[in-house]
């Protein structure tokens, strides 16, 4: 009799909670009711089970589709964000590959300096570090130890971290030397500073203004080439890979003061070198929709043949080419798991 | 030929394990609850969607009624909540390949496109119809604190246990709180008294409970 009561009671409850366009907080002393009518409240959120099913098969259209845009659009740079299964998981279309002496105290740097996580690394015989890759924000770094056969190849690199004067002191911390403190007056209008690490590396670690981290936002690691005669760069960039000049800042002269390039998902920068900021001639990997497509294109721009296309046998279709500027491009299109 | 394509350089290497395996099976995400199970083989889950988006589907099984619960209780009504919910799963599998690890759980990234999602539908509406009641604070907020991330874990949990019960309870719980029927009605659909309906909704309810009471510990 009691239960029955107790059900009339809750209902009375769930009744009016269903009418009022509020929640509302019931009175009742009765610790029973109570502990019931809560369950009941957060019971008025339940989602449809139509939307929840709906919802999925609407995914897996998209998840198959998606698929097919990318071949469709392959090597023509227009591929979006979603349809990268061209790329190894945890990399992006264009990261940086850094050759240096002392390649495990380099990524003990990177971890220290930039909270970087190192996520593969695979020793060669003789206790050097044959290939590495450590994750930087939500990009990447791949990093070997140079020798005579390869030798050391620093770079200069554009970090976008949350706090650029923690950063930028860690690094000091770490060996750097520096360029300039973060400062607001950079030209980019980004709070900016710039190093040089123990291993030669540059490292432009800014925060732009008013910029919140998140899904939509920008990435961690780009690439900063100083080129003599830049402004030839973009032109190749463009006939090679299907490159996007995304902002070019230019003398009436023509000279590249700052241009922003976008390969499939990510960016990399140019200027024209200058001061201290001269070429270092680096090595890039890039992965595209298409290697045997690109490795022609980059040829027919000008590029040099390091090697043809081949399936290598760690599962990427893979090749080579070096441009004008002495830089190596590693084209890779993966071939894994879709 | 350089170190990058000499296959003794780069072979092994490739070969490897890129990411230290983690011994986990995705059996919690399957069998649906508990729903902390599956955070083990979350990184997994996410790993197996970057090189194939149709597997894309794991991710939404584990994290619907979390994402779902979030958006309900920021919003007004259920047809924002289901908007909203859909553009973050949107989101998240068009930006997969841009999601990585920095420490930061895919739920977290999950909830960040909600919370942008749920501003951007703010101004929208705004614009449209200039609301007279201002939404509560919270609304606006990028960020989720830990007390609403304890909220959304208990509410997304209930939501599961809700199809864990018999068969007749699961439907009452539905025709009641989510098509908003009456008892009245719910009776005749069922062809059952209201007594005997609202006698299922207790049942269902302190069943519920008592779930989310043992789950809680």
């Amino acid at each position: 009799m009691a239960n029955r009561s107790l059900a009339l009671q809750l209902d009375e409850v769930v009744q009016a909670m269903l009418v009022s366009l509020q929640p509302r907080r019931e009175k009742t002393p009765d610790r029973e009711l109570a502990s019931l009518a809560r369950v009941a409240q957060e019971l008025r959120d339940l989602p449809r089970e139509e939307f929840r099913t709906a919802l999925k098969s609407d995914l897996q259209r998209r998840a198959s589709t998606s698929e097919s845009t990318a071949a469709a659009k392959a090597g023509t740079g227009e591929e979006q964000v979603g349809t990268v299964h061209y790329m190894r998981p945890g990399l992006t279309s264009i990261t940086p590959y850094i050759i240096v002496r002392g390649a495990s105290q380099f990524i003990e740097f990177l971890k220290t300096a930039f909270e970087a996580t190192e996520r593969m690394r695979v020793p060669a015989p003789d206790g050097s570090i044959m290939h590495a890759e450590v994750a930087i924000g939500n990009g990447a770094i791949e990093v070997s130890d140079g020798s005579d056969a390869y030798p050391a190849a620093p770079q200069a690199i554009h970090l976008y971290v949350d706090d650029p004067d923690a950063t930028y002191a860690r690094t000091l911390q770490g060996g750097s030397t520096s360029f300039y403190a973060p400062t607001d007056d950079h030209p980019s209008g980004d709070r900016w500073g710039a190093v040089k690490d123990p291993f030669g590396n540059h490292w432009y670690i800014a925060k732009p203004r008013g910029w919140t981290p998140g899904p939509e936002g920008l990435r961690s690691v780009q690439p900063y080439l100083h080129l003599r005669e830049a402004h030839k760069m973009i032109p190749f960039l463009v006939a090679a890979f299907g490159a996007e000049a995304m902002g070019v800042h230019a003398s009436p002269q023509g000279v590249v003061h700052h241009a922003t390039i976008r390969i499939g998902n990510a960016t990399l920068e140019i200027d024209e070198a200058h001061r201290e900021f001269q070429p270092m001639p680096c090595h890039l990997h890039v992965y595209v929709p298409d290697t045997d497509a690109v490795y022609e294109q980059a040829l027919r721009a000008g590029a040099t043949s390091i090697e043809p296309p081949r399936n290598a046998p760690y599962g990427d279709r893979a090749a080579g080419v070096k441009d004008a500027w002495g830089n190596s491009w590693f084209i890779a299109t993966y071939l894994g798991n879709k | 030929m350089t170190f990058f394509l000499a296959d003794s350089y780069i072979v092994r290497a490739k070969m490897a394990t890129r990411r230290p395996a983690r011994k986990a099976s995705a059996k919690g995400v399957e069998e649906g609850v508990p729903l902390g199970t599956g955070q083990i083989a979350e990184p997994r889950l996410v790993q197996a969607a970057q090189s194939d988006p149709a597997k894309f589907d794991a991710l939404y099984e584990l994290h619907f009624e979390r994402v779902y619960a979030f958006a309900a209780s920021r919003v007004r009504d259920r047809a924002t909540a289901e908007d909203v919910t859909s553009e973050v799963f949107h989101k998240a599998l068009a930006n997969l390949p841009t999601y990585e690890w920095r420490g930061v759980p895919f739920l977290a990234w999950l909830l960040r496109i909600a919370a942008n999602a749920i501003v951007d539908h703010a101004k929208r509406a705004a614009r449209e119809l200039p609301a007279p009641d201002d939404p509560p604070e919270q609304a606006n907020d990028p960020n989720v604190q830990a007390s609403e991330m304890r909220a959304i874990e208990h509410r997304a949990l209930l939501f599961r246990l809700v199809g864990q019960l018999p068969a007749i309870q699961k439907q009452v719980v539905l025709e009641r709180f989510v098509e908003q029927r009456s008892i009245k009605e719910i009776a005749q659909r069922l062809g059952k008294t209201e007594g005997a309906v609202k006698q299922l909704q207790l049942r269902a309810v302190q069943n519920l409970r008592a779930q989310m009471e043992g789950s809680n510990g």
